[in-house]
């Protein structure tokens, strides 16, 4: 009945990706129009900058691996995972990406201050593509995990950033994937919830065939990565052991 | 879900395959129908938070409206009552669902922008989340239409089939129209203060305050793509007909409007997430 699945899998092809960079000029629906009664010659105008993010990147990567992204700010990192998480549509080459992806990008995606943090709960989770089903069967355990009790009926403004990091977190990590997207290893809460957060982190990377973890704390990049690669304006490195690590970072 | 996924993102492969990649992200959104619902409601709760009425306010509103204007104007253009009174309420109620998922459709892909850039969520979930909200207000407003019909005795000749058939026609425009004020919207944000602009001028040459009668066959009827809209909605609930000739024009706009949105879509849709 349910038919075999194509294993875990990232493939990037020769990625390009270029940001435009539409100028407050650009913006304003006058400038257009002028630029086209004038017959283009303000092509200033009509020309957009580009950025390119991404230089022709490769990348293959299969079960099991846990890829380390290395480089400056700036360099390319968060916009390889967001354009593996399916956001950005490549210029040239291609992404795929075989199983379910979670991007533990930015915890507060989603969330609603004046909204209750059971109803935050109910509203990641549908973003992160859980049905309302689904959401509601781990809601015990999501909401035990938080450890904010009787404080979920409660609007979210009302909580101290520490709180409202533990709801982002427990909401955010309560997905099942294949392919875990992570910018920064993310610690949040005080020391006791560090601690849960960390090993909940971990279950979720067992659990996840492929993990991508952008970060600039090596020894963390040691710990939870097989696999490294560096990005250097938008140039990315070929993929090597963790072990090369130092030899990746001095080149 | 526990079905495995496939994401493919790749560069420009002509236009057919741009056009394909738009229809997957159509199919995806059906797909995920019940996310959209879930915005949208979520939308309507939130903004509402709080408040004893929550959206009966606008109804509230709305009503005051239709009761003000309805015994002035009745008095000024010397029409019976219980014929104006539920002509206009049903006119504001319904030109209101129209001119919201047009307006609120400017925000559509705006207000999105961070799930948009970071998320691989269907673009077009959010051009039903605009679209199912405006549905959910309608749904509290339908308790004027419902009164006014009970009460002026509309009700025994209420044509409801009609009505709805007339409802799809509704929703299948303004739902184009929405999402291409959203498209344009992302990329000029002059495009927000045109639209109400437009908008605001349609209500007064649309017969939404005025009957139709008032003003004959008048271009600003037959070239007014809200006026069908509205009537193809209001003529079957007052016992009226809806002309055939509606009927094409509805037919046609939604054609043309859906085909030329979509192909926009399809060009731009790659390009949005940057123009945010």
């Amino acid at each position: 009945m349910i038919k075999k699945a194509p294993p875990v899998s990232i493939s990037c092809r020769d990625l390009t990706l270029r940001f435009p960079v539409y100028g407050v000029d650009a913006k304003s629906l006058k400038k257009s129009l002028a630029a086209v009664t004038v017959g283009g010659r303000l092509g200033t105008h009509a020309h957009v900058t580009e950025v390119t993010a991404l230089n022709h990147v490769n990348l293959e990567l299969k079960p099991g691996d846990r890829l380390g992204l290395v480089g400056h700010n700036g360099s390319g990192k968060t916009t390889l995972l967001r354009a593996l998480s399916g956001a950005y549509e490549p210029d040239e080459g291609a992404i795929e990406v075989q199983g379910r992806i979670a991007a533990l990008l930015d915890l507060s995606l989603g969330i609603d201050p004046s909204a209750t943090g059971l109803d935050n709960i109910r509203l990641r989770g549908r973003i992160a593509g859980l049905s309302s089903r689904e959401i509601e069967a781990r809601m015990d355990e999501i909401a035990s995990f938080t450890g904010l009790g009787p404080f979920l009926a409660m609007p979210v403004k009302t909580y101290s950033a520490g709180m409202q990091a533990r709801l982002a977190f427990a909401a955010a990590t309560a997905v099942e994937a294949d392919v875990l997207l992570m910018d920064e290893w993310i610690a949040v809460g005080d020391s006791d919830f560090q601690k849960l957060a960390h090993k909940r982190l971990l279950k979720l990377v067992e659990r996840a065939g492929i993990l991508v973890l952008a970060s600039h704390d090596t020894d963390l990049l040691r710990l939870y990565c097989n696999k490294v690669m560096r990005l250097e304006g938008g140039v990315a490195s070929a993929v090597t052991d963790i072990r090369k690590l130092d030899e990746l970072m001095a080149a | 879900m526990e079905t495995a996924t496939h994401m493919l993102r790749t560069g420009r492969r002509g236009t057919l395959f741009e056009f394909h990649m738009a229809l997957r992200d159509l199919r995806a959104s059906g797909d995920r129908l019940g996310l959209a619902w879930s915005l949208a409601s979520h939308d309507v709760v939130s903004r509402y938070r709080g408040s004893i009425l929550g959206p009966f306010w606008i109804t509230l509103s709305m009503g005051l409206m239709v009761l003000g204007i309805g015994v002035v104007y009745a008095k000024i253009f010397a029409i019976p009552i219980n014929e104006f009174l539920p002509l206009i309420a049903l006119g504001i109620v319904f030109f209101g669902t129209i001119s919201g998922m047009i307006n609120e459709g400017c925000e559509t892909f705006v207000h999105a922008a961070k799930m948009l850039s970071q998320t691989s969520l269907p673009m077009f979930t959010f051009v039903w989340r605009t679209v199912l909200r405006n549905l959910i207000n309608l749904m509290h407003h339908l308790v004027i239409v419902v009164a006014v019909l009970v009460i002026y005795g509309y009700w025994r000749t209420a044509d409801v089939p009609m009505f709805l058939i007339g409802a799809v026609f509704l929703v299948l425009n303004a739902s184009w129209i929405s999402m291409l004020a959203g498209i344009a919207s992302a990329r000029f944000r002059d495009i927000p203060q045109v639209v109400t602009s437009v908008m605001q001028f349609a209500m007064f040459v649309t017969p939404v305050f005025w009957p139709v009668n008032r003003l004959g066959k008048h271009v600003v009827l037959a070239a007014n793509p809200f006026y069908h809209m509205l009537e193809a909605v209001r003529a079957p609930l007052m016992g009226g007909h809806v002309a055939s000739s509606s009927y094409v024009v509805l037919t046609l706009m939604a054609l043309i409007g859906w085909g030329v949105t979509f192909s926009i879509f399809a060009v731009t849709r790659r390009r949005i997430v940057h123009y945010l």
